[in-house]
């Protein structure tokens, strides 16, 4: 699998496919969706979609494809090559979400929590098949949430296709097996290959599964602790086992929503500034204090009396 | 307040070249003076895609904008010689650094002009007129 | 965000980010002594200010801090907790020997400037005798009488008026060739700009210039002086609150200084002053439907007293 498009940057989220077979375009599809790499603190995490004619699900499944989990790192490339072999009536598209991209979206001042990011990242893929021109009649999803709702979600959102979402639907239809085989082939790779944009010399790739329960996982998060800037952007700053070890280990880091110091940003939006404690009118004496002029508050200026 | 301590004398050097700095303006309170690992963590991680200048610090996305000086002046960067040992003592400050331009960063947002650190820029120019003597 | 440490308070520094004037630290003469930062008394608020003497206590310069909260510096490889901006901008020290200057005028007497400039709150303030733009400037403030080889002064508020009118005029100049809005169109911090009006008139102008320059005199000063550049008197001291008061009360954040006053016109407008000057001509012409959402701007009280 060529994961350049996403090493290039992989701050950001990237997208790769593969040629989507003449067949696709032609006749009925059905399409899986699942998702790698959704629990682990390190690294991106990955949306598959494999598509094939409905008339060919039976290809596909003497390919032998089965649950990505239950396979070996091994299983899993040779399964990914069998694919790539079918490219004739199976195609197949990725979402990479960059690690920096979770933590910066679910971080964010209005937040974007990861079951909102992991929806629109599956519904943009599939959007992307049909863009494609893939005549697209069943699609089959894995959830780890509520089932019924995204079911519903995804069935408004794309009118005329039969969406089923099931709990274990990548051991269940092997089309959704398949889109699990390509997602983990990838994350695999992006994270055995991390290419750290971060100037760190050689860095220790031994970080186990990237589970935070994974001690391998935990040692190697606290080897590359940096106390002001935490982890490099390979670290999902949102998982509490990141927020934890820089709570306790990193030097305190304030932002004006933090949600601790908000009465003050809230109190700053409505102008009751919170700079008045750092404020030029401290009473000297009994001078009484004149407003300054708009010039300078509204530049937050002010004149000081020690350094 | 102790009345000896309310001057401080900025000690020039004697001709020799000053460093330049890399500066940037962080949104956010960071509980820290002294070293950092910025050029390892920070600047490499900068990305700069249609003038606009993007990175993240501690998971946070933050957008980003250089800022040039007015005419006429320079940043500095002041430090502390040493701590005087009573408030009878001046304080002794050093140059010991310039930088022509710093990078200010907003937490996700764009800097505009309208960003307050960005409209006191609009300062110097203005304390010049003010301060230019009056004609006769 | 998790549990987060409460904000500790920030101490004392030692070290700053400072925009300075480049002729503030320009070591010409070797003998010229290194730039000083003193604390002064502000002429405004009669507090302590910093200010800058450099090239032998020949040039002043002031301080002032950009200060917003939730700030920090990156310097090279250094963090600098501090996120305050020192402006250092030349000053005329004609405005710091004023106060001296007037409070020697009791005795109406001629006096040598050494026994003028006097504080032993702050002594650095003898450092002005040494600054020759404050020396060679005098006379603009002050009658002069030369005895021999001593000079000696008295304050004169005529003079002063005159002075500190062109100092408005200069300033107002300064104004037009800026872009700094000077008229209703304040900032708001939702950053919606109000578009920058067509009919900003001579007064605004006059008004936010004698602003400016009103904080660098005494309030009395600051009072004659809008009398002498016969500003419209609208506001009549029961409308000023105390800041905090005011700013508890208005929801959107005008930093209004006594600019706002100009659109309690309703007030003079009702009891005209005998004779219009040309700005209040041009004034009572003004089109205020455009002003109409300032009323949004002021306290509920001050609303009721326009009525």
């Amino acid at each position: 699998m060529d994961l350049r498009d996403f090493e290039a940057d992989n701050s950001v989220s990237c997208r790769l496919s593969s040629p989507v077979p003449d067949v696709c375009r032609t006749e009925d599809c059905c399409l899986g969706i699942d998702e790698a790499g959704r629990g682990p603190v390190l690294g991106p995490m990955v949306y598959g979609i494999c598509f094939c004619p409905v008339s060919r699900k039976e290809n596909l499944k003497n390919l032998k494809v089965a649950d990505s989990k239950t396979l070996s790192e091994a299983e899993r490339e040779n399964l990914f090559l069998k694919l790539d072999k079918a490219k004739g009536f199976v195609g197949w598209a990725l979402q990479i979400l960059s690690p920096n991209t979770i933590s910066t979206s679910m971080l964010q001042r209005v937040k974007y929590n990861l079951n909102a990011l992991s929806h629109d990242a599956a519904i943009g893929l599939v959007q992307y098949a049909l863009d494609c021109g893939v005549q697209l009649k069943e699609v089959f999803v894995d959830t780890v949430g509520p089932a019924e709702k995204y079911e519903e979600k995804l069935s408004q959102r794309f009118p005329g296709v039969k969406v089923t979402v099931r709990p274990k639907a990548d051991s269940l239809f092997p089309i959704v097996s398949a889109a699990s085989i390509c997602a983990k082939v990838a994350r695999d790779h992006a994270v055995k290959d991390w290419k750290f944009t971060e100037d760190l010399g050689r860095v220790d790739t031994d970080y186990g599964s990237g589970y935070p329960n994974d001690p391998k996982t935990k040692s190697w998060l606290l080897k590359y602790l940096d106390p002001v800037f935490g982890y490099p952007q390979f670290v999902r700053f949102s998982w509490s086992t990141a927020q934890t070890l820089l709570d306790s280990k990193a030097v305190p880091v304030h932002w004006d929503d933090d949600e601790e110091d908000g009465e003050k940003a809230a109190a700053r939006q409505n102008n009751t500034s919170v700079l008045s404690y750092f404020s030029r009118s401290k009473p000297a004496g009994n001078t009484h204090t004149r407003e300054t002029h708009r010039f300078f508050t509204e530049r937050r200026l002010q004149s000081i009396d020690t350094l | 307040m102790a009345m000896n301590s309310c001057v401080t004398v900025v000690q020039l050097g004697s001709g020799t070249q000053v460093h330049q700095s890399e500066v940037h303006l962080l949104p956010c309170d960071i509980e820290h003076d002294g070293a950092a690992q910025v050029a390892e963590f920070f600047t490499p991680t900068v990305k700069e895609r249609k003038h606009e200048k993007t990175v993240s610090f501690r998971g946070r996305g933050l957008k980003g904008q250089e800022v040039t000086h007015p005419q006429g002046y320079t940043g500095l960067v002041l430090k502390e010689v040493q701590k005087p040992s009573s408030d009878q003592e001046d304080r002794v400050v050093k140059v010991s650094s310039v930088f022509h331009n710093f990078t200010y960063w907003n937490l996700e947002t764009p800097p505009t002009s309208d960003d307050r650190v960005m409209m006191s820029m609009a300062w110097p120019k203005l304390a010049e007129m003010m301060r230019a003597p009056v004609e006769d | 965000m998790t549990t987060k440490k409460k904000r500790s308070a920030h101490t004392s520094n030692d070290s700053w980010v400072v925009i300075a004037a480049d002729s503030a630290l320009d070591k010409t003469k070797l003998d010229d002594g290194d730039p000083t930062f003193i604390r002064l008394r502000n002429p405004a608020t009669g507090a302590a200010s910093q200010y800058l003497f450099s090239r032998g206590d020949v040039r002043l310069y002031e301080v002032k801090a950009f200060v917003e909260d939730f700030h920090s510096w990156f310097i090279d490889q250094t963090v600098q907790r501090d996120g305050r901006l020192l402006y250092v901008t030349p000053m005329d020290p004609l405005f710091l020997l004023l106060p001296y200057l007037q409070s020697g005028a009791v005795e109406g007497k001629f006096q040598p400037l050494q026994q003028i400039v006097m504080d032993e709150d702050y002594p650095g303030c003898t450092r002005m005798l040494k600054c020759t733009q404050a020396l060679d400037t005098l006379q603009h403030v002050a009658d002069e009488k030369v005895v021999g080889s001593q000079k000696f002064h008295r304050y004169s508020q005529e003079k002063t008026m005159d002075w500190l009118k062109k100092k408005v005029l200069n300033t107002v100049s300064a104004l037009k060739k800026s872009d700094i809005s000077v008229g209703g169109g304040v900032k708001s911090t939702t950053y919606v700009r109000v578009k920058q009006e067509t009919d900003v008139t001579e007064e605004d102008y006059l008004r936010y210039a004698h602003g400016l320059i009103s904080e660098y005199i005494s309030e009395d000063l600051s009072k004659d002086l809008h009398k002498h550049l016969q500003l419209p008197e609208i506001s009549s001291p029961k409308e000023v609150e105390p800041p905090s008061k005011k700013r508890k009360l208005s929801d959107k954040p005008v930093e209004a200084g006594e600019d706002y006053t100009k659109f309690n016109s309703a007030d003079f407008a009702r009891k005209p002053p005998k004779k219009m000057t040309a700005a209040q001509k041009t004034l009572a012409k003004v089109d205020k439907t455009g002003m109409k959402s300032m009323s949004s701007f002021f306290s509920p009280k001050v609303k009721q007293e326009i009525k």
